[in-house]
């Protein structure tokens, strides 16, 4: 499973993309968050493995920018496992090891599109990767 | 300790064990450190300092200066503050100081700027007035938006929950009677040896709320234990190391250390409602704080600590290896802390304003009325808001007499495709400061004011508010 970001400039926003991404090259998106604005419009997805590569050639035919990376980015030096981002996860990214440090699981993030812990970290150890 | 009490009796812990060694590490607000910067040449007698455009208290005499914990950066407000500073200064980082003085006939100079690292300072003590409360409130929020507060970030309609507080590991838990803990106790403070100089203030024996004050030498200090913290929106603060040797002079303080998560309990507080005695929504123990969900009325809580129980375990941990290898010696207090005490309110002498005071009758219609009746009642009564309700008065909406003149202008005809239906309220008892400021954050007019059943009461307006205030002075 691989997780991408694609971002619609406000051109192409209000285009069905995805559904034809879906319907005409058959392959299956999990869509994890979605957002618009006047700039234009940013969804999180998740795609198998298999069909990421033509999932990206697909979007990227269709003017959309598609990044594989991650989105969220913890320094463990700064971090002091307090755990005030561990009750704000949406999706339990952020969790209690036994030992009581503070693990983030970057595969369950929806980095960007939630963010809801960023600003709540008291020594300011997750930024957004920009 | 904890564990032997538990499978072979107090009895047996008691003879065993020599010492308990505790610890704790969160945000401890009041603070500080204080610093002497040896005089300059000419000297000066500093009126008002900055460090790293942090304000520095002069509470002193001439080059003495206190850098309390929570003074913000006047550049860098809420990123960065007093905590950052003192952090910064044990790392050993150069720090910029600047102060101002009026001058006098043995203090002639005005103005100093120059560089510093803690090796330049005299002295460079953390002398913090309150400290490692022996248990904490547990943080949800019940209005319909996120605050930001000191127990973090509190997510609208209870969608999570905060706490702080190292619990069975907490110093003054194992301790609650401090019979082995007072004035001149030896402690871990911030990595370093430190004392306890007497009880915090607010120290509240009665409901397990007690506190200490302590001193330690910070230029020991490691930045392990002592870190600079924001809370956004909140401010600046320094999260503090403290541990706490208790030695087992007897059978009873060797019962009271085997102290548990699931006994010690605390309040879960509604910070959505900003007064001071906030409405309590339930009681939940450590126990059930530390797997990560509570119940509050009916709904599950996904909750989570602003403390570190990791860095507790390590201190209580360093504590323990310093007095094995002969580096740290337990010290019996001068004076036991105070068992008595009470934490008082604030003795106001100025009535404060509430809502109740400038509640007006508020204008209403239904959501089936036309437009063009709303628009009359709204001339005929001269106000600008009518609020739309149900037939059990429940709040549905808000019109503005903006609302109506778009309607006109854009050629609308039903009422209902210009209501405004994610209303900010307030309540009679809410302080009218708390509401003025909801309406300048959501650059609003007036907030109906409802009753717990979602009942409309009234409305609030800024002009009442200005009305009321006039030239009094609020804040």
């Amino acid at each position: 499973m691989a997780r991408v970001l694609l971002r619609f400039s406000k051109e192409i926003v209000d285009q069905p993309i995805i559904s034809q991404v879906i319907l005409e090259e058959k392959i299956p998106i999990n869509i994890l968050s979605a957002h618009i604005d006047q700039q234009g419009g940013e969804i999180l997805a998740d795609i198998l493995s298999a069909h990421v590569e033509n999932a990206i050639k697909a979007f990227r035919e269709r003017g959309v920018t598609v990044e594989v990376r991650k989105l969220i980015e913890v320094s463990d030096e700064k971090c002091i496992d307090c755990g005030a981002c561990v009750s704000l996860c949406p999706v339990n990214a952020i969790t209690f090891e036994k030992n009581f440090s503070v693990a983030f699981n970057e595969e369950k993030c929806l980095g960007i599109t939630c963010g809801l812990c960023v600003d709540a970290c008291p020594v300011r150890a997750i930024g957004r990767v920009k | 300790m904890k564990k032997l009490a538990e499978s072979s009796g107090i009895q047996v812990a008691y003879e065993e064990v020599d010492v308990v060694t505790t610890g704790t590490f969160g945000a401890m607000c009041s603070s500080g450190a204080i610093i002497n910067l040896g005089h300059a040449d000419p000297p000066i007698k500093i009126q008002r300092a900055w460090i790293n455009d942090v304000e520095i208290s002069h509470p002193g005499a001439a080059v003495d200066l206190y850098i309390g914990a929570t003074s913000m950066s006047e550049t860098k407000p809420f990123e960065y503050g007093g905590g950052h500073v003192i952090e910064d200064l044990i790392r050993g980082k150069e720090v910029e100081l600047r102060a101002t003085a009026y001058g006098t006939d043995c203090y002639p100079r005005t103005r100093v700027e120059t560089t510093l690292t803690k090796e330049d300072l005299n002295q460079f003590y953390l002398l913090n007035f309150r400290n490692c409360y022996q248990r904490y409130n547990c943080a949800t929020n019940s209005r319909d938006e996120t605050i930001y507060t000191y127990m973090g970030k509190l997510l609208p309609r209870l969608g999570n929950a905060t706490f702080s507080g190292a619990g069975e590991l907490n110093p003054l838990m194992n301790d609650p009677d401090y019979e082995t803990i007072g004035i001149g106790t030896r402690i871990f403070l911030g990595g370093a040896q430190g004392y306890v100089i007497g009880e915090g203030t607010q120290h509240n024996p009665g409901n397990q709320f007690g506190t200490l004050m302590a001193r330690g030498d910070a230029k020991k200090m490691s930045q392990e234990f002592i870190r600079g913290a924001a809370f956004t929106k909140y401010g600046a603060t320094l999260y503090v190391g403290v541990g706490i040797p208790i030695p087992i002079l007897n059978e009873g303080i060797a019962k009271k250390v085997a102290i548990r998560e699931e006994e010690i309990f605390t309040d879960v507080i509604d910070y959505g409602v900003p007064r001071r005695d906030r409405p309590k929504l339930g009681r939940v123990s450590y126990k059930e704080l530390r797997s990560g969900k509570i119940a509050v009325g009916e709904k599950s809580v996904k909750v989570s600590s602003l403390s570190s129980l990791k860095k507790a375990k390590d201190i209580a941990e360093n504590l323990k290896s310093w007095i094995e290898n002969a580096s740290f010696y337990l010290t019996a207090p001068v004076e036991t802390l105070p068992t008595d005490t009470v934490a008082k309110p604030m003795r106001q002498t100025k009535e404060i304003a509430f809502v109740e005071n400038v509640v007006q009758d508020a204008i209403t219609c239904k959501e089936g009325e036309k437009i063009e009746s709303v628009a009359q009642r709204i001339i005929k009564r001269s106000v600008n808001h009518v609020i739309v309700v149900d037939d059990q008065n429940k709040l549905k909406g808000i019109v503005t007499s903006w609302d109506i003149t778009k309607a006109v202008a854009e050629e609308k005809r039903k009422l209902a495709d210009i209501v405004t239906r994610r209303v900010i309220t307030t309540t009679l008892d809410e302080p009218l400061e708390a509401a003025s400021r909801k309406m300048a954050q959501h650059s609003i007019s007036a907030l109906p004011v409802i009753n717990k059943d979602g009942k409309v009461l009234g409305i609030v307006t800024s002009e009442d508010i200005s009305k009321l205030v006039g030239g009094r002075q609020y804040g």
